[in-house]
């Protein structure tokens, strides 16, 4: 069982957007790197490593491709290296294409985390509470389409064997596809109906109707919660203090090393490392119990 | 304190001309275990309906119904929620929810219970149906069995003290029905909830019922304890045609013109011959059957199956020949691939490795549709899925055209098939109208008006009853007659064990066993029909109700004393 499994979905909600959103908007190569490198080591813990190579193997020449094709076309920047069919090649479009890209990868990287610990059920749970209608149709939903695909699958199969496609034209291919679109939706009419009856049977329709929900607020989410919101506002602050300007054109500024900076990279690299941390120390406390046991 | 009272109660659906129930008085004490049976359409759903007050059906109604004295029709809807549980035919249907929990919470959520209360309840329900491991499965992914088994658990969480099901059984296997109704006697003998239940299924659960109701074209026909029951319904001067769906035992023991007590189970039935009947005579062969040279009409061998690449075989080293003119059942548990296996011999999935002869011809050579022209016909396990139009009659005709029928020899065609099939009555209604009786024959009528040599059928009886299974029974008789090569696959033994030729058992991907129908099934042990367990090991080969009888007497009794 992995902590974030275990977590609040609303104070994983709230990391995870922050996160993403971090790495979405600043073009500060130190507060890029640092998101890149920590949504790659979580995505490894979360999905295992194995797969974490994998999916490097494809977004790692991806990145190389986003980070050539900027000084292509990209001809600002003072430093000339060499030119290309008489297009100046520089070295600022060279490495502003390299941090779109690892930019661009960090937030895929961190939406893939987010997706693999934010379940459907978490995200009906926090949005099922402001409306709670919206949720119970989701979930119904959620409940129909695999019946609807199982329904097309046998209707396809029983007019297919009653000989009906002659299949030989496109044009008698989608008539017959028609056929069978038609007969599911009648017979998800007709099925819905008694849907309804199982519901109303069940009290649906009472007023002051309750949401349950299988997660509670625990203590350690509220610390979870409680240590995202203050490295996450002193990272704003910071922000909104100057702390991550930098500028790729006309030339690289360098990087900034002052208090303020400083601190934001602090709180980005608690922040994003945190939930390694909290991940490697469960990991550590199962393993330290279990040999005791 | 009758819990449930039903007084002069008639009822007519608006807009129909007879009335679906006529003069029924029924009183339920706190308790009961009621059995409602009786032949699709005789009112059964209707009744059960008008007691519970969110499905009341629009209509005339005459005379009441009674909840703890109070029409049900003016209960709160609170406590016509929570204290009357429904749990219907369906499992799929009645399933609201993509997971588990959710399912299970979902009533107590319309109550509007508490976060806390529900999380209790909920555990507690589990905890009492032991499903606790499925806690966090998505629905879907259950089976039919364990879905049906969710359904109920989500009603009986809301605590009621009536519990109505209107033929809970009748999509599942028999395995998965044996485990619903054992759930329902814990309910009861635990519990002491009532329970109503309508069924056509009666094996099992004519034992377990305090009061067995049959229903003949909306009124009662009978109601009393299901030993009396048994005895009134076998009493030759009614021949009513529902004593065929009685319990093999209850059969047995008036076929052999016997008086008295009945045995209502296996167990009472085993006792009942060992103790009265002599056993020097352990088998009747049957008669040899000479078929000569039969010709092969489809041969399988060393087919595999599978869906996807990485998904494991469905069928592997499968063997099977079916010969011409013969009715092979092939039985088998749910989710073993029956399903599946048909599609392969019926041309829709293509076997990865082996051959798939059709009349000695590889399925190759069947080009564009000529497998589906006179060959070969499916009716699958939901006759629905092949309804397209709006009549029975439009359906019928439609393909008439495809299967390129003149306009006069299609009509011509339409009338004779449903004059067969007794289904004339029907042709101005909608499929979807139709009971499942009904809709079967409509969809096997319109399969056979392609003309198919092979006539393959998948659950052919689910949920059928006894009546509409015996029905069944003569038309595929006639086919037969006719020159038809029929193949079922099925989990009814009983069916099986009556009408087939021959029997298939079909186990992990492959026929594990083929015999004739009376050594296939005096040769099983455990999958068997209940005469066959209750005869044994007294007789070898008393497969059916039937045969039972005729190795009875036969044998004679034993002389008391």
């Amino acid at each position: 069982m992995r902590y974030f499994d275990r977590l609040h979905p609303a104070a994983a909600l709230v990391y995870f957007l922050f996160m993403i959103l971090t790495a979405m908007l600043s073009l500060n190569p130190a507060v890029i790197v640092l998101c890149y490198l920590s949504g790659v080591i979580f995505c490894g813990i979360l999905t295992g490593f194995k797969n974490l190579f994998k999916s490097l193997l494809y977004s790692i020449p991806l990145t190389a491709l986003i980070a050539l094709t900027n000084p292509i076309f990209s001809h600002r920047g003072e430093t000339v290296l060499f030119f290309l069919n008489d297009n100046p090649v520089t070295k600022e479009a060279i490495l502003y294409g390299v941090f779109t890209a690892l930019m661009l990868m960090s937030v895929f990287y961190w939406c893939r985390n987010y997706s693999t610990v934010m379940t459907t059920d978490k995200f009906i749970y926090l949005f099922g509470r402001a409306i709670p209608k919206l949720s119970l149709v989701l979930s119904l939903i959620l409940a129909f389409i695999p019946k609807l695909k199982r329904k097309y699958k046998e209707i396809d199969a029983a007019q297919k064997a009653l000989g009906v496609y002659a299949a030989k034209s496109y044009v008698d291919k989608i008539r017959s596809k028609m056929r069978v679109l038609s007969i599911l939706l009648t017979d998800s009419l007709e099925n819905a109906v008694e849907t309804a009856d199982s519901m109303r049977a069940r009290g649906y329709g009472l007023k002051h109707r309750t949401s349950f929900a299988l997660y509670r607020f625990e203590i350690s989410d509220g610390i979870f919660l409680a240590v995202t919101a203050v490295l996450g506002i002193g990272c704003i602050a910071c922000i909104a203090a100057g702390g991550a300007n930098f500028n790729f054109y006309p030339a690289l500024s360098r990087l900034n090393l002052s208090a303020v900076s400083c601190a934001l990279y602090a709180c980005l690299a608690l922040l994003g490392f945190m939930s390694l941390f909290v991940e490697v120390k469960e990991n550590i406390l199962w393993r330290l119990l279990k040999s005791k046991i | 304190m009758a819990l449930i009272e039903v007084k002069n109660l008639s009822f007519t659906y608006n807009g129909a001309q007879t009335a679906a129930l006529k003069d029924i008085n029924l009183s339920v004490e706190s308790g009961d275990f009621v059995l409602l049976f009786g032949e699709s359409g005789c009112g059964k759903t209707t009744l059960l309906r008008l007691l519970k007050k969110q499905l009341r059906p629009a209509g005339k109604q005459d005379g009441e119904a009674l909840y703890r004295f109070k029409n049900i029709a003016d209960l709160d809807d609170r406590t016509a929620a929570a204290e009357i549980g429904y749990v219907m035919q369906n499992p799929d249907n009645q399933t609201v929810t993509d997971k588990v929990w959710h399912e299970l919470a979902f009533g107590l959520e319309s109550l509007g219970e508490k976060n806390e209360v529900i999380r209790r309840k909920v555990a507690e329900i589990c905890g009492f149906f032991g499903i606790g491991d499925w806690f966090h499965r998505r629905t879907f992914e259950l089976s039919g069995g364990q879905k049906q088994l969710l359904a109920l658990a989500s009603v009986m969480v809301m605590d009621p003290s009536v519990l109505i099901l209107d033929e809970p059984t009748a999509q599942l296997d028999p395995i998965a029905a044996s485990e619903f109704f054992a759930s329902l006697k814990k309910i009861n003998d635990e519990l002491g909830v009532t329970i109503i239940i309508a069924e056509h299924r009666l094996e099992e659960v004519f034992p377990l019922a305090d009061k067995a109701v049959l229903m003949d074209k909306g009124k009662i026909f009978m109601c009393d304890a299901p030993r009396n029951v048994g005895k009134k319904l076998s009493n030759s001067e009614l021949s009513h045609k529902m004593s065929l769906g009685l319990p093999a035992a209850v059969r047995l023991f008036y076929a052999l013109g016997k008086t008295g007590d009945c045995p209502l189970t296996v167990k009472e039935g085993k006792k009942f011959i060992s103790e009265n009947y002599n056993g020097d005579i352990a088998r009747i062969d049957p008669p040899e059957q000479y078929l000569g040279e039969r010709r092969a009409a489809m041969e399988v061998s060393g087919g595999y199956f599978r869906y996807e690449r990485e998904l494991p075989d469905v069928l592997r080293g499968l063997d099977l020949t079916v010969y011409e003119n013969e009715l092979l059942c092939i039985l088998g548990a749910n989710g073993a691939g029956k399903t599946t296996l048909l599609a392969v011999l019926s041309g829709v999935k293509r076997l990865y490795k082996g051959k798939l002869r059709i009349w000695g011809k590889k399925l190759k050579e069947y080009g564009g549709n000529s497998l589906y022209r006179g060959n070969i016909a499916c009716l699958p396990q939901n006759p629905q899925n092949l309804f397209v139009k709006n009549t029975v009659e439009s359906d019928l005709y439609e393909i008439t055209k495809i299967a390129g029928y003149g306009r006069e020899e299609g009509k011509k065609a339409v009338e004779e098939i449903c004059a067969k099939f007794g289904i004339l009555h029907l042709l101005k209604s909608h499929p979807y109208d139709l009971s499942g009786g009904e809709q079967q024959k409509a969809a096997l009528a319109k399969v056979l008006l392609i003309k198919p040599a092979i006539l393959l059928l998948d659950e052919p009886t689910k949920g059928l009853d006894a009546c509409s299974k015996r029905g069944l029974a003569d038309i595929l008789k006639k086919l037969k007659d006719e020159g038809k090569t029929i193949v079922i696959v099925t989990h009814d033994v009983e069916f099986a064990a009556e009408y087939a030729d021959r029997c298939a058992m079909f186990f992990d991907g492959q026929i594990v066993s083929v015999d004739g129908r009376i050594n296939f099934f005096a040769s099983n042990s455990y999958y068997t029909t209940a005469a066959a367990r209750m005869t044994r090991p007294l007789y070898e080969n008393a497969v059916t109700v039937e045969l039972a009888e005729k190795l009875c007497r036969m044998n004679g009794e034993k002389r008391h004393g």
